[in-house]
């Protein structure tokens, strides 16, 4: 790639594009494909939702792009994850290690024991801003006084010094956050941040971010299992199955044009407050299929009830349906 | 956003408790624990008159020799024959049995603390190591430091056989070399492995040769496959399984036919006492250290510390090492109580100090002849002091393994 090139292609590039990203484990069964070639791309500024149900590649892909894959026995075996103009695989582990929580900032599904017991809070959060932000410990001290209030933790004066076990799931949360934003990265994933907590808890976590976003002007992706959640506070879905994206697009497009069978499960599954007491809820009947072996034809075969012969020998590729980017791997979304 | 706060701040007032760090909330935990206080007091008794003593109280056992004194019951009145008071009686040589109590201990204490230290660095340090890099993938230095340390080890085999320990050291360097040249030749590993294996084969062989032609050839032997091992540098996968099954070769010995053996071949002494007691303690550290980095470089907060950009050392010596502290704490306190044993047998067997040093064991070896002769007190008293010791440490380590229990934090 010439240097013009390279140049322009920073310039109206999106924030990240993930191209062909595979990664893959390397087990005593055999080899887990847990990401099969997806690719995407995020805008600054936008918020991204990626869904789907457990297992389908949605932390593994988010860990591929900060390179915390656990190599071995993972494996990043194709793709590129180009960020302002930097293939990410290809950076050295130094670069990479300069660039996480500086640029790009994560935030865990499990309060409870991604914050280190034997430290205080304030102590971990100080810890990221003096790494990358060559702050002394006093005006670490500070800004992370400011995170702390900024992130809806009272008296944070006095609540630095608290060790992660005197606080509350939803105040770790704020914490982890508080940590995840200390360096105001230019992306941040959030790996079912919400999932661990109550719901109520989980309103204000969601508040909380969608305020920080419009503060800041970051990027966010969001991945979550519930479609509730993403409806309301994302711009774009990434609708995951199997360690494929089988439907993107607006959240709109998404909602009101819904055109992957799967994708119609999952929001015939949600709840709703209307229903007549006693109805039973939807589910998708089966379980998403095994990674060592994949199915040659539609991931979503087994489970699908609109499925016919071709869908079972031919694996469907993302089609794009309007100009406004929604795109869905069916072969038979024109007839559904 | 202003009601979520101000509600939290309604319930501050009871939700904000006293801050207490994590040791002194240990130690808190400790105090309030009876069988663990009485550990400690024992232990402290004895920690301080074995310092009190030597410091304070000279003795040279030496001159330290009294045959008109020889074999006296305990007594507490003075009387005429003899205007010295022995409590705990007097041994075969009229030595005061109560004086030789005291001083011993600051050997038998000596032994086991330091005999502790060299296992709970060593093995702490590989289990470490082996533990985190098991999984991790390794950096330049990293593998430069971990090919180095295989070279070292692996090195130690010449340098005994040649007793040359310089060796060892020219293995390390051909082990730093092999990482720092990692590339050189790498499209023909075959080439490779035969150049080290060269090199190998000329360090152990030409400096064999220097002590004598057999010494010579084995070395070179030994050279070669070290060369050859060494050649590509190693993963740390590698290094932790190659660390772990000589960890599990050191434990297959029974460790107190382990440790005779060794000091049956450096010669007796106090020092080389502590080494062997302290080498066939390494496993132990390692294993443990190991499993316990093993299980907590899986919690979330090593991950976190991961995405927020901190480096490999910072995460293992910041994040892991302090929460894998207390097992090691405990296992460290048990295990002084296990080396003082050792070397009291070690000392009983006349493997231990040279006489006329004082030392619990040794005191037991030289008296129990003469317990036919109905002089119990030569025996009774040093052997006192080592199960009191050893009862001590047990007592604390077990109040030690309860207060940092993080199950049993309120």
């Amino acid at each position: 790639m010439t240097a013009n090139t390279l140049s322009q292609q920073s310039i109206n590039s999106p924030l990240l594009r993930v191209s062909n990203l595979q990664t893959r484990f390397h087990t005593q069964d055999g080899v887990v494909h847990a990401v099969n070639g997806i690719s995407y791309h995020l805008d600054s500024g936008e918020i991204l939702g990626v869904v789907g149900e457990s297992g389908c590649g949605k932390s593994v892909h988010a860990l591929s792009i900060m390179r915390l894959i656990q190599i071995p026995p993972g494996e990043i075996a194709d793709g590129e994850i180009w960020f302002e103009g930097r293939d990410l695989l290809k950076l050295s582990e130094n670069e990479m290690r300069h660039l996480r929580g500086r640029d790009i900032a994560m935030v865990f599904q499990d309060p409870m024991t991604s914050l280190n017991p034997v430290f205080t809070v304030g102590f971990q959060i100080c810890e990221a801003l003096m790494l990358h932000m060559n702050m002394t410990r006093k005006q670490a001290r500070e800004r992370t006084i400011e995170l702390l209030n900024l992130v809806g933790i009272p008296e944070p004066t006095k609540r630095i010094d608290n060790y992660p076990h005197q606080f509350s799931g939803g105040m770790r949360q704020r914490a982890m956050i508080a940590m995840a934003l200390s360096c105001e990265p230019k992306l941040l994933i959030a790996d079912e941040p919400t999932t661990a907590l109550d719901v109520t808890i989980q309103a204000q976590i969601i508040d909380l971010v969608m305020k920080l976003q419009k503060e800041m002007g970051m990027s966010v992706m969001w991945i979550t299992h519930d479609l509730g959640i993403v409806a309301e506070m994302v711009h774009k879905i990434n609708v995951m199955y199997a360690g494929f994206i089988i439907e993107e697009g607006l959240v709109d497009d998404i909602y009101d044009e819904t055109l992957h069978p799967y994708t119609k499960g999952l929001l015939g599954s949600l709840p709703s407050i209307d229903e007549a007491p006693g109805t039973k809820l939807v589910s998708i009947p089966g379980l998403p299929p095994d990674l060592i072996a994949l199915p040659s034809g539609c991931p979503f075969y087994a489970r699908c009830t609109y499925r016919q012969d071709h869908c079972r020998e031919e694996r469907p590729v993302l089609e794009t349906v309007n100009a406004n980017g929604h795109a869905v791997a069916c072969w038979r979304w024109r007839e559904i | 956003m202003t009601e979520i706060i101000s509600e939290d701040q309604l319930l501050t007032e009871f939700a904000v408790r006293e801050h207490r760090s994590l040791w002194l909330d240990a130690w808190r935990r400790l105090i309030s624990n009876r069988t663990a206080i009485l550990g400690l007091v024992i232990v402290a008794i004895f920690l301080l008159t074995a310092i009190g003593a030597h410091f304070f109280w000279e003795y040279d056992p030496t001159v330290d020799l009294d045959y008109n004194a020889k074999l006296l019951a305990p007594t507490f009145v003075r009387s005429e024959e003899s205007d010295q008071l022995h409590i705990f009686g007097t041994d075969k040589l009229g030595r005061d049995i109560f004086r030789r109590v005291v001083h011993g201990g600051w050997n038998s204490l000596r032994v086991g603390i330091i005999a502790v230290s060299i296992s709970l660095s060593i093995g702490g340090i590989l289990g470490l190591l082996a533990g985190f890099f098991e999984s991790t993938h390794l950096n330049g230095v990293e593998q430069a430091v971990l090919t180095s340390l295989l070279g070292l080890g692996c090195g130690a085999l010449p340098a005994w056989i040649a007793n040359q320990p310089f060796q060892a050291l020219l293995f390390m360097l051909l082990g730093l070399g092999s990482a720092l040249f990692s590339t050189f030749m790498a499209q023909s590993p075959y080439l490779r492995k035969v150049l080290f294996g060269v090199i190998g084969m000329a360090i152990g062989g030409l400096l064999g040769l220097l002590v004598a032609p057999l010494v010579g050839l084995v070395c070179a032997v030994v050279g070669l496959g070290i060369g050859i091992i060494l050649a590509k540098p190693i993963s740390g996968k590698a290094f932790s399984s190659f660390t772990m099954r000589v960890m599990d070769i050191i434990l297959s010995f029974p460790s107190y036919l382990l440790a005779i053996a060794i000091v049956a071949f450096l010669g007796p002494g106090l020092e080389k006492g502590m080494l062997a007691i302290g080498f066939v303690g390494i496993p132990v550290y390692a294993r443990l250290a190991r499993s316990a980095v093993l299980s907590v470089s899986q919690k979330e907060y090593v991950l976190a510390s991961q995405s927020i950009g901190e480096s490999h050392g910072r995460i293992l010596f910041r994040h892991i090492v302090p929460n894998i502290l207390s097992p090691i704490i405990v296992q460290a306190t048990m295990g002084l109580a296990d080396a003082i044993l050792s070397a009291a047998a070690l000392g009983f067997l006349g493997l231990g100090a040279v006489p006329p040093i004082p030392e619990w064991g040794a005191m037991l070896g030289d008296s129990y002849k003469y317990l036919s002769s109905g002089a119990w007190w030569a025996v009774l008293f040093p052997g006192l002091a080592i199960m009191f010791s050893v009862l001590g440490f047990n007592l604390l380590g077990d109040g030690l393994r309860d207060a940092l229990d993080p199950k049993m934090r309120l």
